[in-house]
């Protein structure tokens, strides 16, 4: 796979795009939806050739892109995986995507993969350790990623930071854009008991470059229940309130409505991304 | 309060085994209990890597159904751990698996479709390759033919099998009308090969089966006709060659030393 020259990566502005799965390739390219980018798993273009790059590269033609990885298991304690890193680079020299983001967990130890976005400890030994690890890869694509917080299930007794605290001391210690994930903050701040408006307050606000959105799920349990980032529904009430927080306090910035599984038809995701829009939109208007 | 990497492999240990509880002192309860909090990311995981194993083997799913596939995928999952970040690398020893794990063993052609559907999957996400290059290959001497080391497409894969599992494959897709049983005791040699959009299956005969195997192991010509030969005498070595590099099953060669 050789860098497509025609192609450039542009800054994308602040509009409201959708995560693209292969459930919808045929309707993208005959419904053109008005979206402003697309998201894709970067993972999921890893095989070299057939039906995915086919379809990635006729939209590529006319829409941009970004590469979200799901892989790479930047907070491991194993070194980051050579062939994965040199993979990456190929396909963001051949798609010139716009953005390029990554997780705050870890997914392997010891060579074994849990293909989970696994948590981290928010010590400062943590953020030390994964910094080095972003900075590996911006060394190695050549350009600033975004790490993007995730939903947790568990916190652990020695972390001394709050969440906030560790996202920014991850991006300034390697220098990188934070993907700030609406939904997971308020996952986190119900499942953790913190409120979600201070981790708004909180984060390094020139960092942030993209957003994301997405529907929970709340499974019970006995004595209590927990939300559950299953991206496999609309977005509820209070993330859409918790998001127009963000977009007031943090200026309107890229959107993605992300949906992984039990996917609807893609107008359904289309009519998601109208409403980040529409939002992103009434904050420009009140700006101007 | 141990370090990250003891963190991780106590991390890792305790999903895998619920017995393993020597990390559970570091997570925080707070409301749910620290097993139920691990048991939440036990089910996550173990959901991720199941799903992405009956992304790839939608046919062995459909024969022994969800139960059996789960309980299956399970065990899979313990003994044969993940070792890429990109979950399509998962489920590769699955066939091989399926061959040694006792509670399938009264259906002895699933580790076959198994393997198919592996071949399938890797012949669908494999490169693209131009046609041979002819005139390239009529410019090597008649002497140096039996040292051309011909490779097949990228997109090529092989499979012998004692049963149908072909005509099993087909039975099992959703578009399948046909409700003819099918008899075991017919196997053969497949060829699966993506050329343009789909992967397509050729039949090929034993002697041409012998002649690519000889081939995609990187024999030279004169090596891999010599096994043809042995096994049909009136094998027709330029016609077959003509017919494999004309429908682009051979994309590329190079003379060997």
């Amino acid at each position: 796979m050789t860098p497509d020259a025609a192609l450039t990566a542009e800054p994308i502005p602040a509009c409201a795009g959708i995560g693209l799965r292969g459930q919808h390739y045929e309707d993208v390219l005959t419904l053109r939806p008005a979206v402003g980018f697309f998201e894709v798993h970067s993972e999921n273009y890893f095989g070299l050739g057939g039906t995915p790059h086919r379809y990635l590269e006729r939209i590529r033609a006319d829409y941009s892109l970004s590469f979200h990885g799901v892989g790479l298991s930047l907070g491991s304690t194993d070194p980051l995986s050579r062939p994965h890193l040199a993979r990456l680079r190929e396909l963001i020299e051949h798609y010139q995507p716009s953005l390029v983001s990554e997780h705050l967990s870890w997914s392997s130890v010891g060579g074994r993969y849990l293909n989970d976005l696994l948590p981290l400890p928010y010590t400062e030994e943590a953020a030390t350790h994964i910094a080095e690890h972003v900075s590996q890869l911006q060394d190695s694509l050549g350009r600033r990623i975004l790490v993007e917080n995730v939903s947790c299930y568990l916190e652990f007794e020695h972390s001394g930071l709050t969440e906030w605290e560790f996202v920014n001391a991850v991006a300034e210690t390697a220098d990188c854009g934070i993907l700030l994930d609406i939904n997971n903050v308020y996952v986190n701040a119900c499942n953790h008991g913190f409120d979600a408006k201070e981790f708004l307050r909180g984060i390094s606000r020139q960092r942030v470059a993209e957003m994301h959105l997405a529907g929970h799920t709340e499974n019970k349990f006995d004595g209590g229940s927990i939300l559950i980032d299953t991206h496999n529904r609309r977005v509820c009430d209070a993330v859409w309130d918790l998001y127009r927080d963000a977009v007031e306090q943090l200026g309107p910035l890229p959107t993605l409505v992300e949906w992984d599984s039990d996917l609807p038809e893609l107008p359904v995701l289309v009519d998601e991304a109208g409403i980040a829009a529409s939002i992103l939109e009434q904050s420009r208007a009140r700006v101007a | 309060m141990p370090g990250l990497r003891e963190l991780q492999q106590q991390f890792a240990a305790g999903v895998l085994d619920p017995d393993h509880q020597a990390m559970e002192p570091s997570i925080r309860a707070n409301g749910l209990t620290r097993e139920q909090r691990l048991q939440i990311y036990r089910n996550n995981i173990f959901t991720s890597l199941t799903e992405a194993l009956k992304a790839t083997h939608p046919v062995v799913d459909k024969l022994v159904g969800d139960g059996f596939f789960r309980y299956a995928a399970h065990e899979f999952i313990l003994r044969h751990p993940s070792a890429s970040g990109d979950l399509e690398d998962f489920g590769a020893q699955f066939s091989t698996f399926l061959a040694e794990f006792p509670p399938a063993v009264e259906l002895p052609y699933l580790p076959d479709v198994a393997r198919l559907e592996w071949l399938y999957h890797e012949a669908y996400h494999a490169a693209e390759a131009a046609p041979l290059d002819i005139d390239r290959l009529s410019a090597i001497a008649t002497a140096d033919h039996e040292r051309l080391c011909f490779s097949l497409h990228p997109a090529a894969r092989l499979m012998r099998s004692r049963f149908p599992v072909l005509r099993i494959w087909q039975a099992n897709q959703d578009d399948c009308t046909s409700d003819d049983s099918i008899s075991l005791d017919d196997g053969g040699a497949r060829l699966l090969i993506r050329r343009h959009e789909d992967v397509e299956f050729v039949c090929l005969g034993a002697t041409e089966y012998e002649f690519l195997r000889h081939l995609d192991n990187a024999a030279p010509l004169g090596a891999a006709a010599e096994a043809a030969i042995s096994l049909q005498a009136d094998f027709d070595l330029t016609s077959v060659l003509a017919r494999f590099v004309g429908d682009g099953t051979l994309t590329d060669f190079r003379l060997s030393r």
